[in-house]
């Protein structure tokens, strides 16, 4: 099917061989490669489009390809390479060998410009690979203008295409270039789908794509699929309804959900707290157009898109271990890549055991959960990341796990179980709306029948639908300000907006005298309150509102 | 932290208790300022130092009610029972005597120091028959011995099998001081050692005569409920079939009129 021009190998002897003695499986090579640059002229010099992502941010990069007639054989590159970038040479080479392509036994030099900007990954294998064919002269391009044609993937030794990672990026990056075409491996292609105004030519290996660039046999373009169609219909991972007991810890992830609260839970062992969190994304409002691509967009630069998946459908849901660093949780490396905080954006991050994390890496959350960004600098510069998630935390009530446990005793002292729960930082937790109590179950009590209308068997489609009520009433109550939901509120906004009735107010002064809150724990009440009166759609906040939040008072 | 040795303790009339004791303590030091009225009804509250909830709730009844009548609360000072009897004597404006199971010399974490100083703030007094002396396995239960000998009467709060607090209750049938032992369910570590001393006779039953009359006469199906059983919200939200969000906003209001008590998301009667 490549029974293309370029390959025609002519055994002109028109070079005298001083070295080739050692060569002899290059001499074909070669003098193939002869034959060509004297067959089309050979051009000296190409330039192939492509791009670097900087975290989110996507800037282009001119792949430079030279081959010279002068000087030695070799093959360089440069224009600050990483390790992976400088490997290309053998990945580059092998290829299009294993291909069946010749290579130009010539001095080929690439610069990827602009020459300051630090290149990482192998995906300009394929631009690299492109060039060089077309400035050795191998390929004779037809009907193609390399300038609105943007080249992005990582070459495997055989000549196929390799998944790459920041394929979305390189789409939203090209759309805004008219009449832009990218080049990807068609296992990422999917991804970019989703974005219109562009074609997406899939490539599955370099002789597709040579056939294709030179029109021998056109490569189909993907087809644009709006990223609605891919949203429909997903199914909650976990629902509320599968849950045995625990009422009052499902009514606090309804609340949770509704008006974007960070939660703690706190219980023995076993008593499902780990299901609880993962049944959260479940009662989220489904991702809108616009932010699955933003969560796709992160995603996609970490390379965690399974292959075919276009975009990500479900909010995500991340539980790191406790054993994960600083960097694993908010994003790192000498290009960083985005951590844990950032994958879990506009989904819920959930720390179980969050006293066993190191402090370090606990303190690593104060910014994102305030600005909702991670900035990470590094010293190639540095870059943001979205993260803006709901924090679900799980802690034990004290070390060996059995305080207040029905049956097993507790082995921990009090002086063990204050330094286990100090050590959690205050302006972690004063940034954690909603504490509540996952208590040990006792089987013999769940046999009680509970009667559907008292909506404590709530399951998840249903709690869903409460949640988004209660979100299209705060999103109204926003409108002009940059906040969405409750939990975004400051102390101004919500003296302005979260009007208590004075028998409401009388019950919060009561309690703050009787518990001794501070005036952060005051506000939070307030914010909870308001959340579980947009839950009875109620403007209003009344005392049975305020008496409720106050059943989700931090513990001491 | 200043201490001083008492002078001649076997001539005080208040410590004569201490005379019963056939192994005397050599010397007593002590902190805080002396006041012989002090020892004049002192009840000694001992029990595990791995205090349930329930022992927990039983001090909460039971010291108030002492320090109220003007008794003073004796104790071992160690985490558990022992320290939060004397919490709770201080917290209801009792006055309270810790009885160290080491030396008056020895350094007391952070936590503790404040608890002593908290002590003799308000009247009370910290001892030891030790001026230097690590805390030994052996030296606990002679501490346990001074306690029962300065009290009129011992109360055992929880206690295991094999513990500390049944060395106390037979040094006060020993010494001849009324002992109470509080009853606890029976599949509970912590009550076999009391349920025990009840059922062989040794301790009398502490049953808490004077709390009945107290309670009022609700309707309130939550506060009936919660005096049966201690519940989590979600347990009585299931057993009274109401949504959990008005249980809830209920057992906040009760809890702010101090109807009932919230502990570790427990509520129990008040």
């Amino acid at each position: 099917m490549f029974g293309i021009s370029i390959l025609r190998a002519h055994a002109l002897p028109r070079h005298v061989e001083i070295f080739s003695a050692g060569f002899g499986g290059h001499d074909c090579a070669r003098k193939c490669l002869d034959a060509c640059t004297s067959m089309f002229g050979g051009k000296m010099l190409t330039k192939i489009q492509s791009i670097a992502n900087l975290g989110l941010e996507t800037v282009p990069v001119t792949v430079e390809v030279d081959v010279a007639e002068k000087g030695f054989p070799g093959f360089t590159i440069v224009g600050l390479p990483s390790k992976a970038v400088g490997e290309a040479r053998e990945r580059v080479k092998t290829a299009l060998v294993n291909s069946g392509f010749p290579f130009p036994n010539k001095k080929i030099t690439v610069n990827l410009a602009p020459a300051d900007l630090p290149k990482d990954g192998a995906a300009y294998d394929l631009p690299m690979a492109v060039g060089v064919l077309v400035a050795g002269g191998l390929v004779e391009i037809k009907n193609t203008d390399l300038t609105k044609c943007w080249f992005y993937g990582e070459l495997s030794l055989d000549g196929s295409l390799r998944p790459t990672r920041g394929i979305l990026l390189l789409a939203l990056f090209a759309q805004k270039r008219r009449g832009s075409l990218i080049l990807v491996p068609a296992e990422s292609a999917q991804e970019a789908k989703v974005v219109p105004g562009i074609k997406v030519i899939p490539v599955e290996r370099m002789t597709e794509l040579m056939v294709h660039l030179t029109q021998v046999k056109p490569i189909t373009p993907l087809l644009h699929t709006p990223i609605e169609t891919s949203l429909e219909q997903v199914q909650p991972e976990f629902d509320l309804r599968d849950i045995a007991g625990q009422e009052q810890a499902k009514r606090a992830l309804i609340i949770a959900a509704a008006g974007g609260h960070n939660l703690l839970m706190w219980g023995p062992p076993g008593t499902g707290k780990t299901m609880l969190a993962r049944a959260l994304p479940g009662i989220l409002p489904p991702l809108t157009p616009q932010e699955a691509l933003e969560v796709t967009r992160v995603y996609s630069i970490a390379g965690l898109l399974t292959a075919g998946e276009a975009v990500v459908q479900k909010r995500p849901f991340r539980s790191p271990h406790h054993g994960v660093s600083a960097a694993g949780l908010i994003g790192g490396g000498t290009n960083p890549l985005p951590g844990e905080v950032s994958l879990a954006h506009l989904g819920v991050l959930f720390l179980d055991e969050m006293p066993e994390f190191p402090r370090s890496v606990l303190e690593a959350l104060r910014q994102p959960m305030e600005d909702g960004v991670i900035e990470i600098v590094r010293v190639s510069g540095h870059v943001k990341y979205p993260a803006s998630f709901t924090l679900l935390a799980a802690i034990n009530p004290c070390p060996c796990g059995y305080l207040g446990h029905p049956r097993r005793p507790c082995t921990c002292t009090d002086k063990m179980i204050a330094k286990y729960r100090h050590r959690i930082s205050g302006p972690i937790l004063d940034r954690i709306d909603l504490t509540v109590q996952v208590a040990a179950v006792e089987v013999e009590k769940l046999a009680v029948n509970n009667e559907p209308e008292t909506g404590n068997r709530v399951n998840s489609q249903e709690a869903k639908v409460m949640v988004m009520k209660a979100r299209e009433i705060q999103t109204k109550r926003f409108k002009g300000l940059k906040i969405y939901t409750n939990s975004q509120m400051h102390n101004r906004e919500v003296k302005q907006l979260a009007e208590l009735t004075p028998e409401a107010e009388n019950l919060l002064k009561m309690a703050v005298e009787k518990y001794d809150f501070s005036a952060r724990s005051y506000f939070r009440l307030i914010k909870v309150a308001r959340t579980i009166a947009d839950l009875t759609a109620v403007k209003e906040i009344l005392p049975q509102h305020m008496a409720e939040a106050l059943q989700y008072k931090q513990i001491a | 932290m200043e201490y001083k040795r008492l002078d001649k303790w076997r001539e005080r009339a208040e410590l004569k208790g201490l005379l019963d004791l056939a192994q005397k303590p050599e010397e007593l030091y002590y902190r805080g300022r002396w006041r012989k009225t002090l020892f004049d009804h002192g009840v000694a509250i001992v029990g595990s130092r791995r205090m349930s909830q329930y022992g927990r709730r039983v001090i909460e009844l039971i010291v108030p009610k002492l320090a109220l009548e003007g008794k003073t609360i004796i104790s071992g000072f160690m985490y558990g029972v022992d320290q939060y009897a004397h919490r709770v004597a201080l917290a209801s404006g009792g006055k309270t005597i810790a009885v160290l199971g080491w030396g008056i010399k020895e350094r007391l974490e952070a936590s503790d120091e404040q608890l002593a100083r908290d002590i003799i703030k308000a009247g009370g007094s910290v001892l030891s028959e030790w001026e230097e002396q690590r805390a030994m396995l052996w030296t606990f239960p002679l501490r346990n011995r001074i306690v029962t000998a300065l009290s009129k009467e011992v109360i055992v709060v929880e206690a295991a099998l094999k513990s500390g607090s049944l060395i106390t209750a037979a040094w006060a049938e020993k010494l001849g001081r009324k002992l109470w032992a509080v009853p606890g369910p029976i599949n509970s570590q912590v009550s076999q050692g009391t349920n025990q001393l009840i059922a062989t006779g040794q301790a009398e039953m502490w049953l808490d005569h004077s709390y009945q009359p107290q309670l009022s006469q609700t309707k309130d199906p939550l506060i009936l409920k919660v005096r049966e059983e201690a519940m989590t919200a979600s347990e009585l939200a299931r057993v009274l079939k109401q949504p959990v969000a008005e249980v809830g906003a209920q057992l906040s209001l009760l809890a702010l009129k101090g109807e009932v008590v919230e502990r570790e998301g427990k509520y129990y009667a008040s």
